[in-house]
């Protein structure tokens, strides 16, 4: 037993601790396919926590922590990307709905330089005022990027309308006029607030011994103390919805699409395996329903279905873009035919096994490579439960076809609906 | 121990191939490819798209959907692409499935059913994708700066969206057919690498079953095709409604992806914009905040086609201007007074930082190995290159700059929503 830790459990592979001086997770797995090594750390935040104002904070924030903390800054010659990316690493971050993670993925003797730069950017982000100002320009070249993209605003446009309380509905990049206006005070208070060890999870995979991560953990992480007072949680919930809904989103561009989407469970309810399963059985490889009834039948040049497993409610995704000559109407009428059939039993023990062995795959090639395992545990992290990842197989395999057609009566009813189209437009004229 | 040393390697009739043990639990990766030589000017290059994008539609003895769900029941999947001047497939799959998923993939290679109603499918999917992609401003830069830099008949050339979907058009199922059965007879240099947990698989019997083709010829000579671009130009796609502009810079460097100075002036290269901490994304984004996204690259070099040397930005519309006057600056200052020492330094780390990490997974290994070998270099250079990139002096790396690239002779091309008064402001290229 490493020095420091409380060993929690072991599963599939991965232990977890927690650091016994402020109470941060640490999960470690030894993989040993190359000699390289990725450190995550998952914060358990994300643009569900901003309030009104403060849209895309957790996004600006992640942006500011490679502007430089106490020891890792430019005015010191040491900036983040350039300390790691000289010796190999990639490193990157992300912000989604519920979770921040920032990682590095990179020849495993260089661990302790990983850790060193997320233990000090941990509490010593510098959070200058004069970064936050150079880095709002890019932030906002970001979502200008974004606006060109029909089918993102489409997604923002459903998520806007599925959820009218809860934070789900903001974007994770937030409104312009929020990004315009946050202030190096603003995000300083959203820095204090989250970004403590012990509202974190310290992920190491790959070719190391445990033991020797886990000094590692405690040397770099150890002096950090837990936060003084735990955030607010959030207390929203959305409320039911009484009806279907429908969005347009038209502005210029060439081929259509459309988007369903249903309110679900929550990440961690058993229906989200159900769903999982059925989203599979709907659109993953040419077998599937979506595939053989709309994209195979020139209706679509792709369709898709997702279940996003989220920690509060989430939805339950198909998105299909139009060939030219087709109509919104004939493929909204071809995925409600879809579902009708999914509800009605048509899916057989065979199918949902097909499908089962496609997650199996799935879960079986996450563990070629480390980053890939470090990956599935974020989402799992972000979810509310890291065990999730060991767990799932367990949790898929015990669906029945039963179950899946159940799940799919239960969830993907028209009251509970979302419609959205992208309808393009011809643009105005040209120069 | 090196990797070169663990990799086996053998020969089957038309043929070679490679496999690489990895310590992964249960897991194999396989990479192939062929040469196909697509007349680019005739837009063949078009023909040979639809062609492999029908090789998962059907064989002459299976149809798709029992392709599909062979391979839905295993969760394995293979993909088929073609690039330029090779047709391709790369897959996955668990340990004991690899002799099904290897003897399907064959199959596919060598009996493609090309079924009329499938090719008007793949047809439909193809022209929808070009449709789309004039939706996309990163594409369209990309697309005018190639046309401007390269003449039809060079693999980097890139056909405009209204000809590519006339030459969809004018595709049919004959015509695809046959340009792939001629390309799959002719190629007498099928290359497939396999990696991953291959412990009790006798690979040279598995691949000498399933893809040995006694009838192939060898393989075909290459004819080295070097061209430069000319003179400066400036090309502009007016997009409606796009408020981030894609600005593409850039001009043809004579050189093949094997000559000795190409890995110089990659070093070169990625000291400008490779990465995070390059001079292209220090100033630009960090000092200046003019944009999101900012890099330079050299792009489109194979040991047969010479390439070219681009810098990539996105800029919103307010930026513009300021954004590309500031990135003509920084390439200029870098053209003219090369790279640093230290900033060499940091690229040689890296790139042989990034090398190792790419080959953490099977995948990665499986692709390194088939790159490695349409290269034309022996399995040691798997572990030279490392070593060649670590070997590089400053003065190589400056002169490879020095002698290849040039700021007056950038072409420019920008896509977006353009503003007549800033199109005005901007000055001449190069």
């Amino acid at each position: 037993m490493a020095e420091g830790f409380t060993f929690v459990q072991e599963r599939s592979g991965i232990a977890e601790f927690t650091l016994d001086a402020n109470g941060m997770q640490v999960l470690v797995a030894q993989q040993r396919v190359a000699p390289v090594v990725t450190l995550m750390v998952t914060y358990r935040v994300g643009s569900r926590n901003e309030g009104a104002g403060l849209t895309g904070a957790t996004h600006f924030l992640e942006h500011l922590m490679f502007k430089g903390s106490r020891r890792f800054n430019k005015r010191a010659g040491a900036s983040v990307f350039n300390v790691l990316q000289q010796v190999g690493a990639q490193i990157n971050a992300t912000t989604w709905l519920d979770r921040t993670n920032y990682y590095e993925l990179l020849p495993a003797e260089h661990l302790d330089l990983a850790m060193d730069v997320e233990s000090d950017r941990m509490r010593g982000a510098l959070l200058d005022p004069a970064d936050v100002e150079q880095e709002r320009t890019v932030i906002l070249n970001e979502f200008d990027r974004g606006e060109n993209d029909p089918l993102r605003k489409l997604h923002q446009a459903i998520f806007a309308t599925a959820y009218q309380a809860h934070p789900y509905r903001h974007p994770t990049i937030g409104w312009r006029c929020d990004i315009e206006q946050i202030t190096a005070d603003d995000l300083r208070g959203f820095y204090d607030t989250f970004y403590w060890p012990n509202l974190a999870t310290l992920s190491v995979i790959g070719d190391v011994e445990p033991e020797a991560a886990l000094a590692l953990a405690a040397r770099r992480f150890g002096g950090i103390p837990a936060a003084p007072v735990a955030p607010a949680a959030v207390r929203t919930r959305e409320p039911a919805q009484e009806g279907a809904r429908r969005v347009e989103v038209r502005r210029p561009g060439e081929l259509g699409a459309l988007t369903l989407a249903f309110k679900g469970p929550d990440g961690l309810h058993p229906d989200a395996d159900a769903l999982d399963v059925l989203s599979v059985l709907l659109s993953l490889g040419k077998s599937s329903l979506l595939y053989r009834r709309l994209t195979d039948r020139g209706l679509a040049t792709s369709a898709h279905a997702a279940n996003f497993r989220l920690r509060d409610p989430g939805l339950f995704y198909l998105t299909v873009q139009l060939p030219p000559g087709r109509t919104h109407a004939e493929a909204e009428e071809a995925v409600w035919a879809c579902l009708r059939e999914a509800q009605s039993g048509s899916f057989t023990p065979e199918d949902v096994q097909r499908a089962q062995a496609q997650l199996a795959a799935r879960q079986a090639y996450s563990k070629d490579g480390p980053f890939a395992v470090a990956s599935l545990l974020n989402e799992a992290i972000a979810v509310g439960d890291w065990t999730l990842y060991a767990s799932y197989l367990d949790r898929v395999a015990a669906v029945s076809a039963g179950d899946v057609a159940e799940a799919a009566r239960r969830w993907l009813q028209p009251a509970h609906s979302t419609v959205g189209e992208y309808i393009p437009t011809a643009g105005e004229d040209r120069l | 121990m090196k990797l070169a040393e663990r990799i086996e390697e053998g020969a089957f009739a038309g043929g070679r191939w490679q496999a690489l043990a990895a310590p992964v639990d249960g897991i194999v990766a396989f990479a192939g490819s062929f040469g196909a030589a697509p007349d680019f000017a005739g837009g063949e290059e078009t023909l040979q798209d639809l062609a492999v994008s029908l090789l998962d539609k059907g064989t002459r003895r299976r149809d798709r959907f029992e392709i599909a769900s062979a391979l839905d029941r295993l969760g394995a999947n293979v993909q088929f692409y073609a690039d330029g001047d090779r047709i391709g497939f790369q897959g996955r799959c668990l340990k004991q499935d690899l002799g099904l998923l290897l003897g399907l993939t064959a199959e596919q290679l060598a009996e493609p059913a090309f079924d009329a109603a499938e090719v008007e499918k793949a047809r439909d999917r193809m022209t929808a994708a070009v449709r789309r992609s004039m939706d996309s401003t990163a594409s369209r830069a990309s697309g005018a700066l190639a046309r401007s830099l390269f003449a039809p008949s060079h693999p980097n050339y890139s056909h405009a969206p209204a000809a590519k979907l006339a030459l969809l058009a004018a595709a049919d199922r004959d015509r695809a057919a046959a340009y792939y059965a001629a390309q799959y007879a002719r190629a007498g240099d099928l290359l497939v690498a396999v990696a991953g947990d291959l412990g009790g698989v006798d690979v040279a019997g598995l691949l000498g079953e399933v893809f040995a083709r006694p009838e192939a010829p060898a393989a075909a000579p290459n004819v080295a095709l070097r061209t430069g671009s000319g003179p400066a130009a400036r090309l502009l796609e007016h997009m409606p409604g796009k408020d981030s502009l894609d600005v593409r810079f850039g001009h043809a460097v004579p050189l093949l992806r094997t000559d000795a100075a190409f890995i110089p002036l990659m070093l070169g290269v990625f000291v400008l914009g490779g990465n995070f901490s390059a001079r292209l994304m220090a100033t630009i984004r960090d000092e200046m905040g003019l944009t999101y996204g900012i890099g330079s690259s050299l792009a489109g070099f194979t040991p047969d086609a010479s390439g070219y040397w681009q810098v990539y930005v996105t800029l919103s519309r307010e930026n513009l201007v300021r954004g590309i006057e500031a990135v003509r600056r920084e390439v200029r200052r870098f053209v003219e007074g090369g790279a640093g020492a230290e900033e060499l330094a940091r690229a040689q780390t890296t790139i042989t930082g990034s090398y190792k990490t790419a080959l953490a997974t099977t995948l990665g290994l499986a692709t390194a190995l088939l790159t490695n070998a349409e290269r034309r270099y022996p399995k040691e250079y798997i572990d030279r290159f490392p070593e060649i990139v670590q070997a590089c002096t400053l003065p190589e790396v400056n002169a490879a700059i020095s002698a290849l690239l040039s700021a007056d002779r950038l072409h420019e091309a920008v896509a977006g929503r353009l503003d007549a008064d800033a199109l005005e402001r901007l000055g001449s290229p190069g």
